[in-house]
């Protein structure tokens, strides 16, 4: 550690990272011991990364605390598997995105969409974004509803895996070497399912733009 | 601004706040070009519908102990721990063993290790080692001398034995 670590205070942060790492990896090792008290503290250690996770595809509170059950019931039933010493929250992710995946491949994947598909809310949305060619962050609540109506409208005809892509990345901030990891798959493959999903969203977005504009 | 500077910009507001001075060189083109018009609100309204997803849901309060039921059943209904490592073990070492035998049989294999002689067996199941005399003498090839033929090579033998002594 050099002395302008010292100075801007980083030499406590990363003191605090080990303990935290120290303190991760004993409650790993007494949860592989099948201490369920210490896996519970696991879960709410990284709780909030799943529920972020979880939350991008599915809306209602109850689908989504049922799906979480079942992210930390396989995890709890794996963890014996865990080897020792590896980053637990990547693992973790991957119990996650397999697990949606899973509940996304159950889902019937909607055909292309038309104006004529959308529900009166989500259309006015639209009209309106149409019309002003922007919106403001905070938005109404109502736009909010409509709007998240209409991005799970258009995602639902994307490829799961594709549709998993493009969530990770641009809702939960996932690197393409975390995506590929969650997916198992190679970075150049997440990343050519990324632009695929990008530019099918795109290729949606701009047809029922065309459609409002021709209409009105 | 060209339309690819623009397509770059919209890549960048994505991701970041662009610099004033650049975002009025862009707010003009896009008024000016129909077509980076549409791409960007295309674009624009691809983020804001993403964004929609982003919220953030904390566990209910009844979530840990629903969770803390199933770890429970879930527990008891799996095996115990120390069987569980000691399979995990098994597992790791069955390759390497494996991996011993195959090594072992192989150095048997060439240092000769003990081996049998090969049995060879010859038609009509005789073994082709029990030769008789006759059979490598091969009789009829060279045929017998008669008895005859034995008495005149003896005189013979006589006569020249006589006349050596005579002299």
């Amino acid at each position: 550690m050099n002395d302008n670590d010292k100075e801007k205070g980083l030499e406590p942060r990363r003191e605090q990272r080990d303990e935290a790492a120290q303190e991760e990896a004993r409650l790993i090792r007494q949860a592989q011991d099948g201490d369920q008290r210490a896996f519970e503290a696991l879960v709410r250690l990284h709780e909030r990364m799943a529920f972020g996770i979880i939350g991008s595809f599915l809306r209602r509170r109850q689908d989504v605390e049922d799906l979480a059950q079942e992210v930390f019931l396989k995890a709890y039933l794996a963890i014996g598997r865990f080897r020792p010493g590896a980053p637990f929250a990547p693992w973790l992710h991957r119990i996650a995105v397999n697990t949606c995946y899973d509940h996304l491949r159950g889902i019937r994947r909607r055909p292309e969409i038309g104006l004529a598909d959308l529900a009166e809310s989500e259309a006015d949305f639209l009209d309106r974004y149409v019309e002003k060619g922007y919106l403001s962050g905070g938005g109404e609540a109502d736009d909010r509803l409509a709007a998240r109506d209409l991005a799970e409208r258009i995602l639902d005809t994307l490829p799961p895996k594709d549709r998993l892509a493009i969530t990770l990345r641009e809702v939960n901030g996932f690197e393409i070497a975390e995506i590929a990891r969650a997916l198992g798959c190679s970075r150049a493959a997440a990343k050519v399912r990324l632009f695929r999903a990008r530019r099918a969203m795109q290729a949606a977005l701009r047809q029922l733009i065309r459609q409002d504009e021709r209409d009105e | 601004m060209t339309c690819r500077d623009t397509e770059n910009l919209l890549e960048l507001e994505r991701i970041r706040e662009i610099p004033a001075a650049e975002q009025q060189a862009l707010k003009r083109h896009l008024a000016a070009c129909h077509r980076c018009g549409e791409t960007a609100k295309v674009a624009r309204l691809s983020s804001v519908l993403l964004g929609t997803l982003r919220e953030e849901i904390v566990p209910g309060p009844s979530f840990y102990a629903r969770l803390r039921e199933r770890l429970a059943a879930a527990g008891s209904d799996q095996p115990d721990s120390a069987l569980l490592h000691a399979w995990g073990l098994a597992r790791r070492l069955i390759p390497a063993v494996a991996l011993g035998v195959l090594v072992l049989a192989g150095v048997t294999i060439s240092l000769g290790g003990p081996s049998t002689p090969r049995q060879f067996q010859g038609a009509h199941s005789r073994d082709i080692y029990a030769f008789s005399l006759e059979e490598v003498n091969l009789p009829g090839a060279v045929e017998r001398p008669s008895q005859d033929q034995m008495l005149a090579f003896v005189l013979m033998q006589g006569k020249v034995r006589g006349a050596g002594s005579g002299e």
